[in-house]
């Protein structure tokens, strides 16, 4: 028997591991940046992310008559549904930039918006909306189709708004309203312009 | 010694006579007792041929619904209109009027509904002044109950209702339940229509008698006027929130003219629509 040699042997083993090497980082996709971090400038280059926008229609009302006035204007949208109907309340929170009424307390504060297959939005409020509230029938309804209005006009996947404060359903906003159900948007307070 | 009477006195003839006098009141007071039950027994149902009204002056206690800027609370004002209210009706001596509350306290929404059922009321009314983030808004209105059914409950409405018929063969015992609650629903439809008969008369006097803005009659998902089984109506006097309105509210006469009007308003429903 021929004496193997040693520099073969090492020489196999070289070629062995080369294929594992190659195989393991070639098959291997490319690292993604995990939850949370940056993109490594290695995987791709760098591009500055461009800042999107939708345009919001928010509705105020209108002194004389109490009909609601659309005002439109630029609200961040990431394009997740939650979060630009969460960008659109709170610019309604904001109030009008055109002298008109808002229906809502200045206190409000808004917690989540949350939506659910059927199309419904689950708007969550502190409870400042009910503590801050004027009270009255007609301060009532104008707050609660303030918010499903407008919400409703925005978005058309949201068919009907369920209002919470402190995520819980209440009773009602000030003893007169329901909130223990969810709205459907009434566009006949809205002023024909 | 002699007696009250001049005669001689006589111990035998004083037991008799006492002893007489005894059994006499006994069987006088026997006798007294004997109508005194009847009378007990007969008064409730005298009662009961009395329909009574419910009314329910708005909020109260913590609750002091709306505010006015010259400092008046619109759960004071509510109770007062309230008061003049009941007096207007118990004039007629025709009714027996139950106030939901009669003084500064809190009564749950439930609570006022479930006095109006208890009482098996004719008719509830709801006393309340308006409040808005508008300080111009104005005016008086009359609200009363819509059944502003969600998809799925209009959808198992309409389903029973197709299904009237079978309903009581058909359902097992842990059905039954649901069907309460869907013929209770139907039979707040029923209501509704009575409720807007009866809120369009008192408009049409609120109109006439306060010369303030008509806002006119409106449906809307109150809570109070849901569990109601019966006509029932949410009375929005004026503005409170309106500087020119509240005013008006707080004076006595003004006070007057609105339970005046919701009272004529009541008895011409009364009168068209007969009781239940």
């Amino acid at each position: 028997m021929k004496k193997p040699r040693p520099i073969l042997f090492v020489l196999l083993l070289a070629v062995l591991a080369a294929l594992v090497f190659w195989f393991v980082r070639g098959f291997a996709p490319e690292r993604i940046a995990g939850p949370g971090e940056a993109p490594s400038s290695a995987a791709s280059p760098e591009t500055p992310v461009p800042k999107v926008t939708m345009k919001a229609t928010l509705f105020f009302l209108r002194d004389d008559d109490g009909m609601f006035i659309a005002e439109t204007r630029d609200v961040p949208s990431t394009g997740s549904l939650g979060a630009d109907a969460e960008a659109v309340l709170a610019e309604l929170i904001k109030g009008s930039t055109g002298g008109l009424v808002s229906a809502l307390p200045s206190e409000t504060k808004l917690r989540q918006v949350f939506l659910t297959k059927d199309g419904t939005a689950y708007a969550d409020f502190t409870k400042d909306l009910t503590a801050a509230h004027p009270s009255g029938s007609d301060a009532e309804t104008a707050t609660v189709y303030a918010i499903v209005d407008t919400l409703a006009f925005n978005f058309k996947a949201i068919k009907k708004v369920f209002i919470l404060v402190d995520g819980e359903e209440r009773e009602t906003l000030n003893g007169h309203i329901t909130l223990g159900r969810a709205f459907f948007p009434d566009f006949t307070l809205i002023a024909k312009s | 010694m002699r007696n009250v009477f001049g005669r001689g006195f006589d111990s035998r003839r004083l037991h008799q006579s006492m002893m007489f006098s005894v059994r006499y009141r006994a069987s006088g007071a026997a006798a007294l007792l004997l109508v005194a039950v009847c009378l007990a027994a007969a008064l409730p149902a005298a009662a009961s041929d009395q329909r009574t009204i419910v009314i329910d002056p708005g909020h109260g206690g913590l609750d002091p619904g709306a505010k006015g800027k010259f400092g008046s609370v619109e759960k004071d004002i509510d109770l007062a209109i309230s008061r003049k209210l009941k007096a207007l009706i118990e004039q007629s001596q025709s009714y027996r009027v139950v106030l939901t509350r009669d003084k500064d306290v809190d009564v749950s929404l439930e609570n006022r509904a479930a006095i109006a059922n208890n009482n098996d009321a004719l008719v509830f009314l709801s006393i309340h002044v308006n409040g808005s983030f508008r300080k111009k808004a104005q005016g008086s209105e009359t609200f009363f109950m819509s059944l502003n059914a969600t998809d799925e409950e209009s959808r198992r409405l309409a389903y029973q209702e197709n299904r009237e018929q079978a309903l009581d063969k058909t359902i097992a015992g842990a059905d039954k339940d649901d069907i309460k609650m869907i013929l209770w629903d139907m039979a707040q439809s029923a209501y509704i229509k009575q409720s807007g008969q009866l809120a369009e008369l008192i408009q049409a006097q609120l109109n006439a008698l306060l010369g303030t803005e008509n806002r006119g009659i409106k449906q809307a998902d109150f809570v109070v006027l849901r569990g109601v089984a019966c006509p029932a109506v949410l009375v929005e006097a004026a503005f409170i929130s309106n500087p020119e309105e509240e005013q008006k509210l707080v004076d006595e006469a003004f006070q007057d003219n609105v339970a005046q009007a919701v009272y004529t308003g009541l008895m011409r429903f009364l009168a068209a629509y007969g009781k239940n």
